[in-house]
């Protein structure tokens, strides 16, 4: 084996700036609104997101055995196959249960959102970004599923974001908590415009609201349609707090997500149904030729 | 300490197995265990080993390497961290006959000196990027008291950092 020791002062200048100058392309092409997954990054998510889908299923079993098996540790011997029976219908029950919970939000999810024209995906939470820094979602659909890029995803209970990078089977989802994601939204109430970002500890703020504007706290901020990423009319989170300074011509005003993120577990993807716009577009063009 | 390129190698095989089971305890453990604010960078924890104690003129690819297999876990990407790591490796070369880590404090106040020195970096770069400072210190701080989590456990990750890439056989100038 060669020995990189020789003359290591001039590899080691010439290495640092070769990799220093990657760096910063890599940097400056870094973008925070969208990534196209390199095909490295698809091979190490495609394989690793198997693992963290499973460290979820490990972590659910774990916790169902403690539940329901460190109560029955001191219970007498007498009755301990009475107890395995029991235990054994708990555990049935237990998973119907489930079942039919599980069912049952799958079927609200579903009929969630029946008058917005998109075709609907359902996906797992599989796992939360890395960093502190950005708050992006990991789920177990892809390309392959027909998510792309952009891709607007929701809950029966409002919006969580759109899909900031894709592989076969997984995408990451950047959601609304983060800085990184703004979202053209209006106040229900007032119809009055501004922009939501991501502000810290699961909270959103709505910005460039001018000060005139009378808002409440309660007051329910929607999507508005605009930018050509979210459909109209998606439940953002309501006006938690508002404050207005004595100068400025803006308020500030922190929003509570309608989307409780640290309980999410399914969302749905909504992906154009190009099928649908085609024919759409057919609709206009027959209505054209016949006026 | 010098190693050749079947070395390097392998000490980096043996580091990304776990660098890539860390990430998955922060990125889904913690989460599934209702912890999703407490998101320890053991990335930067491993490239604080190799700047420390790994002397390799492939040290930038190595960081290169350590930070891309990263940014499959994070979309804080590969280029920032690459860049800071590098330039804190180049610093550690000034200060390394300073620096001592046969105590588990001196390892923790080394290692807790240089995290906020990345961190500061890492700030400061994602903010110019995004062209808004206002987030630079909340960045600084929200990361503080993962980084002591780190410091506390650094001299034992070293310890087993250390046996990946056969650091005491080296300092003995063994032969392998």
């Amino acid at each position: 084996m060669k020995n990189l020791s020789f003359d290591s002062s001039r590899w080691t200048l010439f290495n640092n700036l070769l990799v220093v100058g990657f760096a910063l392309w890599g940097f400056a092409m870094q973008n925070y609104k969208k990534d196209e997954a390199s095909f490295f990054q698809r091979v190490i998510i495609e394989f690793m997101a198997p693992l963290q889908k499973g460290t979820v299923s490990i972590k659910d079993q774990v916790a169902y055995t403690f539940d329901h098996y460190v109560d029955i540790v001191n219970t007498s011997k007498e009755n301990v196959e009475l107890k395995k029976k029991v235990e054994t219908l708990e555990n049935t029950i237990f998973q119907l249960n489930e079942l039919e919970r599980e069912n049952e939000r799958l079927k609200q999810l579903l009929e969630f959102g029946k008058d917005i024209p998109r075709k609907k995906v359902l996906a797992q939470v599989v796992s939360w970004d890395a960093s502190n820094e950005f708050k992006v979602l990991r789920i177990n659909k892809g390309a392959n599923d027909g998510l792309s890029l952009l891709a607007p995803v929701i809950t029966m209970t409002g919006l969580v974001g759109y899909v900031y990078r894709v592989s076969g089977n997984y995408s990451d989802i950047l959601t609304i908590l983060d800085q990184n994601n703004r979202v053209d939204s209006i106040v229900a109430r007032t119809r009055t415009h501004g922009i939501v970002e991501g502000f810290s500890d699961f909270k959103c703020q709505l910005k460039y609201v001018p000060r005139t504007e009378q808002l409440e706290i309660g007051d329910e901020v929607i999507t508005a349609g605009l930018g050509e990423i979210y459909p109209k009319g998606i439940k953002v989170g309501k006006i938690s707090k508002i404050d207005k300074e004595n100068f400025g011509i803006t308020q500030r005003i922190v929003l509570e997500p309608s989307v409780n993120f640290q309980k999410l577990e399914e969302v749905v993807v909504l992906i154009e149904d190009n099928e649908k716009v085609s024919a759409t577009e057919t609709d206009i063009n027959e209505q054209r030729e016949e006026r | 300490m010098r190693y050749t390129i079947g070395e390097v190698a392998l000490g980096l095989l043996k580091t990304l197995f776990l660098l890539i089971i860390v990430e998955m305890f922060t990125t889904t453990f913690l989460p599934a265990i209702g912890i999703e604010n407490f998101k320890p960078a053991f990335s930067v924890l491993i490239v604080l080993f190799l700047a420390f104690k790994i002397e390799t003129p492939l040290l930038p690819f190595l960081i290169l390497i350590i930070q891309y297999v990263h940014s499959a876990f994070s979309i804080e990407g590969w280029g920032a961290g690459t860049f800071v790591g590098i330039l804190v490796s180049i610093s550690v070369r000034y200060v390394k006959d300073m620096l001592n880590f046969t105590s588990a404090l001196s390892t923790i106040i080394v290692v807790q000196i240089f995290q906020i020195i990345w961190f500061v970096f890492i700030s400061l770069m994602l903010s110019m990027k995004q062209g808004d400072f206002s987030g630079f210190f909340s960045y600084i701080g929200s990361n503080i008291p993962e980084s002591i989590f780190l410091s506390l456990i650094s001299h034992h990750f070293f310890k087993l950092l250390d046996n990946f890439w056969m650091v005491d056989r080296k300092e003995a100038g063994m032969v392998l």
